[in-house]
């Protein structure tokens, strides 16, 4: 198609605004149809009900039988153990633990076993181990000969490193939870037996003991009430929450989109006069709807539940960080439902828009909860608080911004509400476009259920290969840079300390990003000039390139500063740095600026802007290209810091790349930015006069004069602003299809199937 | 009422590569008039209806239906056709009266007018008898006549109907045959898809013969006969193709089997 009726077919699909009525009328009917679906009325409504309260009567039970279950102790030689104090109680028809130790005694019952009657001390041991191993017995303790000893009179002097004082053995087996649970009863009993021994030791020899006692302590727990009660479960809830709005989503959203597909329905709806939008629109609001009803359900009957079990259990209480919720709190929970439900609904929706039956949908929705899980579960890490790092990551700052409002810390959740909102809402934008691209994309709607075969893909590859990448080379091209570059940023150890060894380190990331951009470029374009987008743009932009990066450096170079500011490096990471910086400072210039200049400029340009951005700009891909090319180029540098300044760059670079329709004003920008960078104390040391005129020598080396800062930024603006003024140029690439007749296969080849 | 010029639709496709589903196709359908596309499954029928009612854009070519632009004026051909085809399925959860009655909301009719239009075609269309059934328990038949209906709510001027008596038991596909008719009486303009030849001789007013994208030759049935010195319209219709296969061969010069 040409690109006049592209344009034409743009402008119709924006003319028409969607109308709330209809928007209204496809979400009342596919409320109505959904909720005329007993599975998704059992999954969304029935399941909550009845899982909480079944979970809660189970734990109940639980808690019962681990109150009530007596566990069994052997003790081996009761014939050592002292008369007093007493350990055990010997009645007619049973021994057991004497009642002096409280509850542990009722929940243990006590074999007595002589070392005579076992046959010796090997004997026993064997048999002991035997016991427990096989849950005869849950704990087995040991009383031999010389604990006798114990019950005499108190010593004289402690022996050498307390190596014969009396010992008891206490066996047990820590792959059995009620041995484990046993031993636990039986060393508390133990030591309140010894107390014992020791205070009626202490009152033989004429001590009161409770006059021995030095101190006591006293806690008391500061923290406001709400966040006392709210503690435990301002994590958990949110937590249920969004993991109940993320399933709540996907099950419509598989129904809505590749159920309507596989059924037909779809198209009907198509050939209506609904607006696509006004399609999506409705469609996203009725999973929107069962997703905040299903977080919401789900977490009212988790809190009515656990409110009644914890009344009846009767735990937690004024201590506890485990204790009843707190209802109305909870409310603020809400804040963050509504806005991570939708996008939640959204990503669904345009997700589940690919599968082409509801079984293809489940299988494409997966991969989506496991990227979104962690994002989830970020939050729930101890320590994680709501503070500028965390609240720029999408979901992480709603979650953790609601739970400050649960918490009732409102100033904190005030200062940030800004930022995670413009996240968030940044989020929720993309999101919706995708789904709404999805549903305008026809072979989207429509593909055709293609039997994938690795030989057949090859093939398509080198017969179909076009003058520039598709989008999904170009990401398969990015990928493939990323995880190189992941596994041999892996193999480096330590920084070497010769320039050579420098040389090669900077070197390999460069090779690794441009190899597989010109091979891809080679074997899968025809054109390897247009898919690395090497053209020659109007001459001006060349030079203005040059002014832009000039001026714009000591911006950058306060952006890093601030970066820095906002995620310090640590000074460990920094002085694993020196030698790195203290050899390139050594080297000579010439070398130094082909190294960290001249290479990484043409490299790194011509992977991210030249071929991938080739690729992804297609398909009226324009935001798409600047910013996944800015995001990728920025996670090849590695270093965080460094990561976060050079996707800001990359964005700018990207956008300038899209005006000119050429790579290379953008290599000489990043070129001219990287040579001020590894230049800036030279400059300064120079005996150049006019180099008073821009930096000063501060403490940290040399920096830019703040006024040539505003006036730099003064004229990077106006040159971006030329740029905004060229005719952004007709990429040929944005036409994939041929349109004369010698490019088509020949028909006859599937003559059988036509007959 | 539609116009087709030099309409064609190329898919990306992972076996075939670039294949051209509709390659140069150009027709035009007058009111009340039948038109008969006729040819063999995969030939490109669908996809020049898919394209006339906008679901699909075309690769290249006009085409204008009640004298809107399918690709400018979308909106404008979707609310001036109905569009029943094999593809177009009804909602299982939804009651005959109830889907008809949202497709006519969709066109944005007014309350009053909706129902004396839904009562009126559910009489003609002898529908009351299932007014109240969800669409998963109807039969091929009672389906059919829910698309039809939904397709004819909104009274339009043109009607498509792409591959209707497909899967349709005789009686039905009479009965369908019949409705086309009478719409043809009220000044219609139909487009009828089939790949049975029966259905086009007894039914249409002018017939194009599509195969492998291409119309091979249109007009009515006795200027096919004359044309081709053929009574026997099924052995027109072979001969054409057949002939078509020829050419192809002789085109690219190679010894292929002629399976027609």
């Amino acid at each position: 198609m040409s690109e006049y009726s592209k344009q034409i077919r743009r402008d119709a699909a924006s003319a028409g605004k969607p109308r709330w009525s209809a928007i209204w009328l496809i979400y009342v009917r596919e409320m109505k149809d959904q909720l005329r679906d007993r599975r998704t009325l059992f999954t969304i409504a029935v399941l909550p009900m009845l899982l909480y309260p079944l979970v809660g009567m189970l734990l109940l039970q639980i808690a019962q039988f681990t109150r009530q279950n007596e566990t069994t102790v052997c003790i081996i030689g009761h014939e050592n153990l002292p008369e007093s104090p007493p350990l055990l109680v010997k009645s007619e028809d049973e021994t057991r633990f004497s009642s002096d130790f409280g509850e542990s005694a009722e929940s243990l019952a006590v074999v007595t076993h002589a070392w005579d009657d076992l046959g010796g001390a090997t004997e026993a041991r064997e048999n002991a181990e035997k016991w427990i191993r096989s849950g005869k017995f849950d704990v087995v303790v040991l009383a031999p000969e010389s604990f006798k000893e114990a019950g005499g009179k108190i010593r004289g002097a402690l022996p050498e490193g307390n190596a014969s004082l009396p010992n008891l053995e206490l066996m047990f087996n820590v792959g059995s939870d009620e041995s484990v649970v046993t031993r636990g009863r039986m060393s508390a009993l133990l030591t309140s037996w010894r107390a014992n021994w020791i205070n009626s030791r202490l009152t033989g020899v004429g001590i009161d003991p409770a006059r021995l006692i030095p101190f006591e302590w006293t806690e008391k727990n500061v923290a406001p009430e709400r966040t006392r009660e709210a503690a435990f479960w301002s994590k958990l809830l949110p937590f249920i929450m969004l993991v109940w709005a993320m399933t709540g989503a996907f099950y419509p959203a598989i129904d809505l989109v590749a159920g309507e597909k596989e059924r037909g329905t779809l198209e009907t709806l198509l050939c209506s006069p609904a607006l696509r939008s006004e399609i999506v629109w409705g469609k996203l609001a009725t999973v929107t709807t069962f997703s905040m009803s299903t977080a919401l359900l789900n977490a009212g009957s988790m809190l009515i539940t656990s409110t009644l079990v914890f009344q009846h259990l009767n735990v937690g209480g004024g201590i506890g960080s485990v204790g009843s919720p707190p209802l109305v709190p909870m409310l603020w929970l809400l804040v963050a439902l509504v806005p991570l439900s939708c996008l939640f609904s959204a990503l669904a929706l345009a997700v589940a828009a690919m599968a082409r039956s509801s079984k293809e949908g489940q299988y494409y929705l997966m991969p989506l909860m496991m990227v979104t899980l962690p994002l989830v579960m970020l939050p729930m890490l101890p320590g994680t608080k709501l503070g500028i790092g965390t609240s720029l990551i999408p979901v992480t700052g709603m979650f953790l911004l609601a739970r400050s409002l649960v918490e009732g810390q409102f100033g904190l959740a005030l200062s940030f509400t800004p930022v995670v909102f413009l996240v968030t809402g940044g989020c929720l934008w993309f999101a919706a476009r995708w789904a709404r691209r999805q549903f305008e994309n026809e072979s989207v709607l429509f593909g055709s259920g293609d039997q994938w075969e690795l030989g057949m893909w090859v093939r398509h590859l080198w017969r179909d290969r076009q003058t520039a990448a598709t989008p999904a080379q170009a990401y398969g091209c990015g990928a493939l840079i990323l995880v190189s570059l992941f596994f041999a940023r892996l193999t480096i150890t330590e920084i070497p300390d010769s320039f050579s060894g420098i040389a090669k380190l900077v070197m390999m990331p460069q090779v690794l990003i441009v190899f597989p951009a010109l091979a891809m470029a080679t074997m899968f374009t025809t054109s390897v000039r247009q898919s690395l987008r090497l053209r020659m743009p109007h001459w001006t932009t060349l030079p203005i390139g040059l002014l832009f990066a000039l001026a714009m450096h000591p911006t950058y170079v306060m952006l890093s500063k601030l970066v820095s500011g906002l995620y310090p490096i640590s000074e460990q990471a920094a002085l694993a740095m020196k030698p790195f910086s203290d050899q390139i400072a050594a080297a000579p210039w010439s070398s130094t600026l082909l190294l960290m200049a001249v290479l990484p400029a043409v490299c790194e340009e011509i992977a991210f802007r030249g071929f991938i951005f080739g690729g992804l700009v297609r398909d009226r891909g324009r935001v798409r290209a600047v910013l996944v090319t800015a995001l990728m180029f920025g996670i090849s540098h590695g270093v965080l810091q460094q990561s976060i300044c050079a996707s800001i760059m990359g964005v700018v670079l990207g956008w300038i790349t899209l005006r000119t329709g050429s790579l290379l004003p953008c290599i000489i920008i990043h070129l001219t930015n990287n040579a001020l960078s590894v230049s800036l104390s030279r400059i300064s040391s120079s005996s150049w006069e006019g180099a008073r005129l821009f930096l000063t020598e501060t403490d940290a080396g040399p920096a830019y004069q703040p006024l040539w800062t505003l006036v730099g930024l003064a004229i990077a603006g106006t040159c971006l602003l030329y740029f905004g003024t060229i005719d952004s140029p007709i990429d040929e690439s944005e036409s994939p299809i041929a349109s004369h007749h010698g490019d088509y296969t020949d028909p006859t080849k599937s003559l059988a199937s036509a007959s | 009422m539609i116009h087709v010029q030099h309409l064609s639709k190329v898919y990306e496709d992972l076996q075939r590569g670039r294949f051209v589903a509709v390659d140069g196709v150009s027709f035009s359908v007058g009111a009340g008039e039948i038109f008969g596309l006729l040819g063999p499954n995969g030939a490109g029928k669908t996809t020049v209806l898919r394209m006339l009612s906008t679901v699909l854009e075309p690769t290249e070519g006009i085409a204008t239906v009640a004298g809107y632009d399918v690709v400018r004026d979308a909106a404008e051909v979707r609310r001036s056709i109905g569009f029943v085809s094999n593809n177009t399925a009804i909602y299982d959860r939804m009651t005959a009266w109830e889907m008809v009655e949202y497709f006519g909301r969709l066109h944005g009719m007014a309350n009053d007018e909706l129902h004396d239009r839904l009562s009126n075609l559910f009489e003609q269309l002898r529908m009351n008898d299932f007014r109240d059934v969800p669409g998963g328990k109807m039969s091929t038949g009672m389906k059919q006549k829910v698309s039809i209906a939904r397709a004819m709510i909104h009274d339009p001027p043109v009607l498509v109907f792409d591959e209707a008596t497909l899967g349709l038991d005789v009686l039905v596909a009479r009965n369908l045959l019949a409705v086309i008719r009478t719409l043809r009486e009220a000044g219609k303009c139909l487009v009828f898809s089939t790949h049975i030849m029966s259905e086009v001789e007894r039914l249409c007013d002018r017939i194009a013969i599509m195969y492998r994208g291409e119309i091979l030759d249109s007009g009515t049935l006795e200027e096919l006969r004359a044309r081709h010195r053929e009574d026997d319209f099924e052995e027109l219709f072979f001969g054409l193709l057949n002939h078509h296969e020829q050419e192809l061969i002789a085109k690219r010069g190679g010894e292929s089997e002629v399976l027609v």
